[in-house]
Parts: structure tokens; sequence; C-alpha cells
């Protein structure tokens, strides 16, 4: 019986703040290894705290997984942050600074997609949230 | 019973020589090297029947809501599969040594990772069991007693196999809640009296909700106490800072002014303070005081010294 997890892409289960941690180092050695600069590392580090903390605040559990992308010579990391919890009926609104039900400041999903070069949000009604983020390295 | 099997593990870490605890291990689950014998003779089978196996198998996963989030598409599974028919073969006849110990429990600590649960696992693992057995039992048709002993040995593998990858889950959440444990045990925050007036709280360590709150309630029962009317927070500790934890510190230095104290923050590195700006925390919002020696100059400036 053989795991039904992905081996080698990194995967970490979201389910308390322990968690956020764990998937936030995961996210800055892998941009570390990749030869990302340090502001780029504690970008990519911010963003995979900001979405995997919202997994554990509103949807209760979820993943984060990683990946390294391959464009020409530059390399890049690719974050999906994926729950089944209750989603997000109003995306736009749930993009605009300031914007919480959680009484936060209500910057962690603008302010990941400020910091990404790639950001895709959805929320089907009924399957929870998936979002995924790609940072590239500077060349 | 986890001693034995967690020593072996350590113990395979560079010499593949005899190796007691593995004996005693493999004698526990009555384990010999005729069940490998045994099982080893299933291997023309395997390679006819395994890839069928395990696509009943997968039909079986897929179909589960829960099992089938494991999986993102297609280009996923067909490489689980292909590790799958590795694991399939190993099941009937790697040698049962270090390395393959090694292997299973590392399974363990991917499935805390990765939120596989026991129920899953063994659930996926019976079923896996099931299909095989019967499928044994239909190929050796002409000597049942012998396919009999053999599907035994495979169950006695299999849950030699589980054993180790649920010992190292629950080594995993064990560990995962120590960690936690070691980081709440931080607190108390030490609230340290630099002169009167004048307060320094060092942070250390996540700042999560429950830290957070924690926090607050401190530093108002510091500023209270030592009738403080400056704090300095210092954050060089911190490990993460993400709009949540800017959340909180802002809320604890509203909290402080609301007590009659100004609060001033120190320690936020350059690249977090950046990372910061960028997601939109403003600098006013968070007005720090660069490193922990200006912000007491400050806190001194405040208290009009
Ligand atoms: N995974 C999710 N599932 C359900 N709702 C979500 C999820 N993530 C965000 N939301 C909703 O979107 C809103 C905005 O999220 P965002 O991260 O931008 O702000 P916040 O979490 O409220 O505050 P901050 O991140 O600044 O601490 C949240 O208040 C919540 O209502
Ligand atoms: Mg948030």
């Amino acid at each position: 019986m053989q795991v039904p997890a992905p081996l080698d892409a990194m995967v970490q289960a979201i389910r308390r703040d322990a968690d956020v941690i764990s998937a936030r180092q995961m996210g800055r050695a892998l941009a570390e290894d990749l030869g990302f600069s340090r502001p780029d590392q504690a970008l990519v580090a911010t963003a995979i705290s900001e979405l995997a903390r919202n997994i554990v605040v509103y949807a209760d559990h979820g993943e984060i997984e990683l990946t390294t992308l391959q464009q020409g010579d530059r390399q890049g990391i690719r974050i999906i942050a994926r729950d089944h919890g209750p989603g997000i009926a109003d995306l736009e609104r749930a993009l605009c600074d300031g914007f919480s039900t959680g009484n936060s400041l209500g910057l962690g999903l603008p302010g990941t997609r400020r910091i990404m070069d790639e950001f895709d949000i959805r929320s089907p009604p009924g399957e929870g949230v998936t979002i995924i983020a790609v940072k590239w390295q500077l060349r | 019973m986890r001693e034995v099997i967690s020593s072996s593990l350590s113990d395979s870490e560079g010499k593949p020589e005899f190796d007691q605890d593995l004996v005693d291990a493999m004698r526990w689950f009555d384990l010999s090297d005729h069940d490998r014998a045994l099982t080893s003779e299933l291997g023309d089978i395997a390679d006819d029947v395994g890839e069928r196996i395990i696509e009943a198998f997968y039909t079986h996963l897929l179909a589960d809501e829960t099992a089938s989030r494991h999986f993102r598409d297609d280009a996923h599974i067909a490489q689980v599969k292909k590790g799958q028919m590795r694991y399939f073969r190993e099941l009937i006849n790697a040698d049962l040594d270090s390395s393959y110990i090694a292997d299973r429990r590392r399974i363990g600590s991917i499935h805390e990772r990765t939120g596989v649960t026991p129920t899953l696992y063994i659930g996926a693992y019976a079923f896996y069991l099931n299909k095989l057995a019967n499928v044994v039992l239909d190929r050796m048709e002409d000597d049942p007693a012998k396919a009999f002993s053999m599907v035994l040995s495979l169950f006695k593998i299999a849950h030699f196999d589980m054993a180790l990858a649920l010992e190292t889950y629950a080594d995993t959440r064990e560990e995962a809640i120590k960690a936690r444990e070691r980081e709440l045990s931080e607190l108390p925050t030490p609230v340290l009296q630099l002169r009167p007036g004048l307060l320094l709280i060092p942070v250390v360590g996540t700042l999560d909700s429950y830290r957070a709150r924690a926090l607050t309630i401190q530093l108002l029962e510091g500023i209270q106490e030592h009738r403080a009317r400056a704090v300095v927070l210092d954050i060089t500790g911190v490990a993460a800072v993400d709009s949540a934890v800017a959340n909180h510190l802002i809320q604890t230095m509203a909290a402080a002014r609301l007590m009659g104290a100004q609060p001033v923050l120190t320690g936020l590195s350059a690249e977090v303070a950046q990372s910061l700006v960028k997601v939109g925390v403003t600098a006013e919002a968070l007005s720090t005081a660069g490193d922990l020696q200006r912000g007491i100059e400050l806190a001194e400036h405040l208290l009009g010294e």
C-alpha cells in the first residue's frame, strides 16, 4: 500500500497554526535552494503564510502544495492552496484591501496577489477555495 | 515495540550489518525467511496481475471523495501508480532489511504531513490485500493449501508494513505536538522593567492568535503593575510576520495606548518589513523604531527624558 498522495510535490496538510509555520519554512527552504534573493524568499514565505493562515481560520483544514517550475532558464515556485471549506461567495470583494470577515486587516489575499507574479483564485459553489500563485526568479 | 522499530531505523542509516533490533521486530510479527521465500514465489503472478490489481485499487480510491482528494490530475495518478507497482513488488519479494524498514517508516511521516489518516490508509490497504489474496487463491487452484499459506505470509508482511508506517505517523504527530508545547511553554513572555515607567517585552517564537492574545494580556498587566508610560515590544525573535500577525501587533499596540502607555515596536527585519509593506500593511500602522537600541532611545524620548 503506497501513499495515496503525491511523493514528489511538496505537500503540507494545513490543520493548525503549527502547520502554517511548517509550510512557510518549506517554502522558504525551497526558494533558498532555487537561489531566490533573500527578499524574494521572504515574499514566498509570506504568501504561503497568508494562504495557509486563511485555511486554518476560514476553512478549518486544507493543504499547501509547492512545485518547482521551469521556464527557459529561469525557475519559479508555484504555490497551490486548497481547501474544502465554505468557499468565498464574492471573490472580488475578498480581494479588496481591507475586506475581512475575521476582524483582521483584510490584506492576506490582495497582498498575496500583489507580491506574487501570477495569482489565480477559484471558489466554485460547494467546493471550497483553490488558489494558485507563482513567483518567478528574477534574472 | 516502538523502541525496537525506531532504533532499527536509526541503525539503518549507513551500516547494513547484522541488526538485532530488526531481528526482534520480525520475531514479534512471527516473520521468518520462510514467509519471504513463500511470497517470493508469487513473483510471476505479481508481474502478471500487478497492474490489474493496482487499477482496481485506484478505481476504488478515486470513487471515494475523501481519498480522491489526494490526487490532483491524471498525470499525478499515473505517477503514483508507478510508485505503487514498485511497492507491490517489494511487498512480495524485497529483502526485509534495514532499508526496507526505513522506506516503510518514511511512508508514515509522509501520511502525517499530507493528511492521510490511519483509517484511509488501513482501509485502502485492506482493500488491496483482499484483491491480491483473491488473485492468489484463484491462480493456485491446484494447491489451495499452499495458496493459503502464501496469503497468510503476505498478511504478516503487510501488518509489519502498517505497523512501521503507523509508528512513524504517531511519532511525527507527537513531534509536532511537542514542538507546539515547547513554543507555548516559552510563554509567559518576560516583561522587563528597564527603568521606572519603561517596559521591554522581548517576543520570541511564533505569534499565532493564541500567543498574541496571551501577549496582549501580559502587556496590559505589565503596564498596570509597573505604571508604565512606554513599552518597547521587541520582535527580533519572532519567526514569521504576516498580515494576521501584523494585525495582532497593531491590536496589542492600540491596547497599550488605551492603557496610557506609548508602544514602540522594534526588531522587524528588513526583509520582513519589505514584504509587509508589499502586502499592504502601512508603516504608520506598525510604527517601528528599527533595532532595539533605537527603540529604547525613542521610548525614553517619549517619556520626556
Ligand atoms: N480559504 C478561505 N475560505 C473561506 N473564506 C476565505 C478564505 N480565505 C479568505 N477568505 C475570506 O476572504 C476574506 C479576505 O481574506 P484576507 O486573507 O484577504 O483577509 P483576512 O484573512 O480577513 O485578514 P488578514 O489576512 O489581513 O489577517 C476573509 O476575511 C474571509 O472572509
Ligand atoms: Mg488572511
